[in-house]
């Protein structure tokens, strides 16, 4: 009898502890929910949805790309202690495979539409070792660009949240509801936009508007430049090359680039506008301003025609 | 009965060989019912501590106790592999949290246990010195391994090659540990714990090189294009995994159809452990969900059933003992009909006679307690490490 009391005390210590969120009566009701994301959009969908029942933490410096960031054991440490994980799914966050995370605490936004994940041809093939001959290919990552996916991704957020904490639901409910109808709108404005623009040959400053160009059906063709960067003789001979075939006269960047560029492509004939894809925190607006920018910008694009 | 003593002690030490036989008999015939016992007791406690707190364990459809050996002991005796896709749909399915295992490798003689950080949390560890696995290829060691190999915070560990003969393998991995766990009497102490990722390096599924993209050399690159670079096994891979080249581990093919050995499966409540046992019987033709207690329960049947023989062939070889003293002492007094009618000659009582033997029996019975006890001290020592090599491993 002694016996199955302490197993049941240590079974009942142990549930308690693992299902502290999962639980109905703990003590996350009274304080916030320490949630981390790996990139911004993820950051302002549970900021967004959640209020003030969560702190929510975007864990990497404001100036590098989420993606690639390159974090160290002392970095881990906080997600370690998180109550969730926010993940962009897609292999997006580069560091994620190479790190340690409680995968009870881990929420992968787009598992629901994995099937939609656009996969990268590039790579490298090399032969050693025991998994055989293989290739270094990917899959684009920036889901969040094709708004309905960018919906079912905030989707995933509130229910995680409603999962983890379900007495708050009623308040997860209320702040999910307009931030839905937001990217539901911006999905439909842009699905205007994109017929106005009738095919419009347009050029990518970066490979990282693929959902962008397929949910929107954008005639959009990428290069690999940086805004911050002057492009070198060799990428000019690589844009000169895809205008050939592709005869765009606006090039969509991620930032605002340097005036020379700019100027340099004036003289080619391509106009420059700015859709962010804000993978990090923005110094300004949010993600919602920003998008809508982006949207009015691609706009303008559309009226030229 | 001093005198008497005196006397049964001179006799015995001078009839030292019938002596000693008659204790080592003794000894052994008392000795082998009660270690038995310690260590029937000793198996049944080790072997239901861990299943008890197990709730459920999902592993490939097979022997279920082999399986739960593998899972909460990490015996030597593998489970087929399931894929990653099995904690897919645990987690889908919102009943329980599950734990991954992978105890495919070793580092020396001590399992690898390839986990999550969640699997401290479960079994309710907590570390003696430094910090859980955070990066690929760091590790905490049980703490046995770190006493018998004198390892701590800092050192490194090899993971040991499958197969030595196989020239074509993988490379052992060098794992730097980054924490002590304090001593937990159990398997876990002697046990590598790492990341499930590192066990999958270990594996060779993921591994870092040097840069394809930039490497140059006769025959390290077999052919070159603008997207596509095939490099040969020349390429130089690393053994150890720091933060120089860290950012060139990666991992390669489809990760959710890399290998597991088992999940610890965590129900909410029992309702979602039943939904969840349910829809294995009902669903999976190749996985199998078991409660360890339950195969731990009709493990420690069988061996009760088998002590239970044995207990009857200790009684009858005790039997067969006793009556084989008896005849020894019968046998030993008819020889030593003189001595006794001496005794009696020179004035001593027939109780005098009486008080001698028993008091040479009350000597040879002392020291074959004496013997049994430290034979038993000795054994309750080692019972865990015997009942670990004898019924786990």
């Amino acid at each position: 009898m002694k016996r199955s009391n302490t197993y049941l005390a240590r079974k009942a210590f142990l549930f308690s502890s693992l299902f502290l969120a999962l639980s109905h009566v703990n003590a996350a009701e009274q304080s916030a929910l320490d949630i981390y994301t790996v990139n911004y959009p993820l950051k302002f969908f549970a900021e967004s949805i959640a209020g003030e029942h969560a702190k929510v933490t975007l864990p990497m410096p404001n100036d590098i790309d989420p993606a690639f960031w390159s974090p160290k054991a002392e970095d881990i440490a906080g997600l370690q202690q998180a109550d969730m994980i926010l993940l962009n799914g897609a292999n997006y966050a580069k560091w994620l495979p190479k790190v340690s995370l409680p995968l009870f605490k881990l929420v992968n936004t787009s598992s629901e539409f994995r099937d939609a994940y656009i996969p990268l041809s590039e790579g490298v093939t090399h032969n050693h070792g025991a998994g055989g001959k293989h290739a270094h290919t990917g899959t684009a990552f920036t889901t969040w660009l094709d708004f309905s996916l960018a919906e079912k991704q905030a989707k995933a957020v509130f229910k995680a949240l409603s999962r983890k904490n379900p007495k708050l639901n009623a308040d997860f409910v209320q702040n999910f509801i307009p931030l839905q109808a937001a990217l539901l709108a911006m999905d439909s404005e842009l699905t205007e936009i994109s017929a106005a623009l009738q095919g419009q040959p347009l050029i990518g400053s970066h490979p990282v508007y693929q959902y962008l160009k397929n949910r929107y059906q954008l005639n959009l063709q990428s290069v690999h430049w940086e805004p911050e960067e002057a492009p070198s003789a060799e990428q000019w001979d690589g844009l000169k090359k895809i205008l050939e075939t592709h005869p765009a006269k606006w090039m969509v960047w991620e930032g605002q680039p340097v005036a020379e560029t700019v100027a340099a492509l004036e003289a080619l004939g391509l106009k420059s506008i700015v859709f962010n894809p804000v993978a990090n925190a923005p110094e300004t607006g949010d993600f919602l301003t920003i998008m809508q920018e982006n949207i009015s910008a691609l706009k303008a694009v559309s009226s030229t025609q | 009965m001093i005198d008497s003593l005196y006397l049964a002690w001179r006799y015995i030490v001078f009839n030292r060989v019938k002596t000693i036989t008659l204790v080592l008999c003794i000894s052994l015939v008392s000795f082998l019912p009660f270690a038995l016992k310690i260590l029937l007791k000793e198996s049944e406690q080790q072997l239901m501590s861990r299943a008890t707190t197990t709730p459920l364990l999902v592993g490939a459809k097979g022997n279920a106790l082999d399986l739960v050996m593998n899972s909460l002991y990490f015996s030597k005796e593998k489970p087929d592999f399931i894929s990653m896709k099995a904690i897919e749909k645990i987690v889908d399915s919102y009943l329980a949290l599950p734990i991954p295992l992978y105890t495919r490798f070793q580092a020396r003689e001590y399992p690898i246990v390839g986990t999550s950080i969640d699997y401290f949390e479960f079994r309710q560890h907590s570390l003696a010195k430094g910090r859980t696995f955070a990066m690929l290829g760091e590790c905490v060691i049980g703490a046995d391994v770190a006493t018998r190999l004198n390892l701590g915070v800092g050192d490194s560990i090899l993971s040991s090659p499958e197969n030595l003969f196989d020239l074509a393998g993988v490379y052992p991995l060098k794992m730097t540990i980054t924490g002590v766990l304090n001593k937990t009497n159990s398997v876990d102490d002697k046990a590598v714990f790492v990341d499930l990722k590192t066990t999958w390096v270990i594996q060779g599924l993921g591994h870092g090189h040097q840069d394809v993209k930039t490497m140059s050399g006769p025959g390290a690159v077999l052919s070159r294009s603008e997207k596509l670079v095939t490099a040969s096994a020349k390429i130089k891979q690393y053994a150890e995994i720091n933060l120089d080249n860290l950012e060139s581990f990666h991992f390669h093919g489809d990760s959710s159809i890399y290998p597991l050995t088992a999940i610890i499966a965590v129900p909410q409540d029992q309702k979602s452990a039943t939904i969840l046992r349910g829809r294995y019987l009902s669903e999976q033709k190749n996985q199998q969900i078991v409660r360890p207690k339950q195969v731990i329960e009709d493990l420690l049947s069988n061996i009760f059933q088998i002590k239970a023989f044995i207990d009857a062939v200790v009684l009858i070889v005790a039997i067969a003992m006793v009556l084989a003293i008896f005849l020894v002492f019968s046998l030993s007094f008819r020889l030593r009909q003189k001595e006794i009618s001496t005794i009696l000659h020179l004035g001593c009582s027939r109780f005098t006679v009486v008080q001698l033997i028993v008091a040479e029996i009350l000597i040879i019975v002392l020291f074959s307690s004496a013997l049994c006890y430290s034979a038993l001290l000795v054994l309750q020592y080692f019972q865990g490490e015997i009942v670990h090599q004898l019924f786990i491993s």
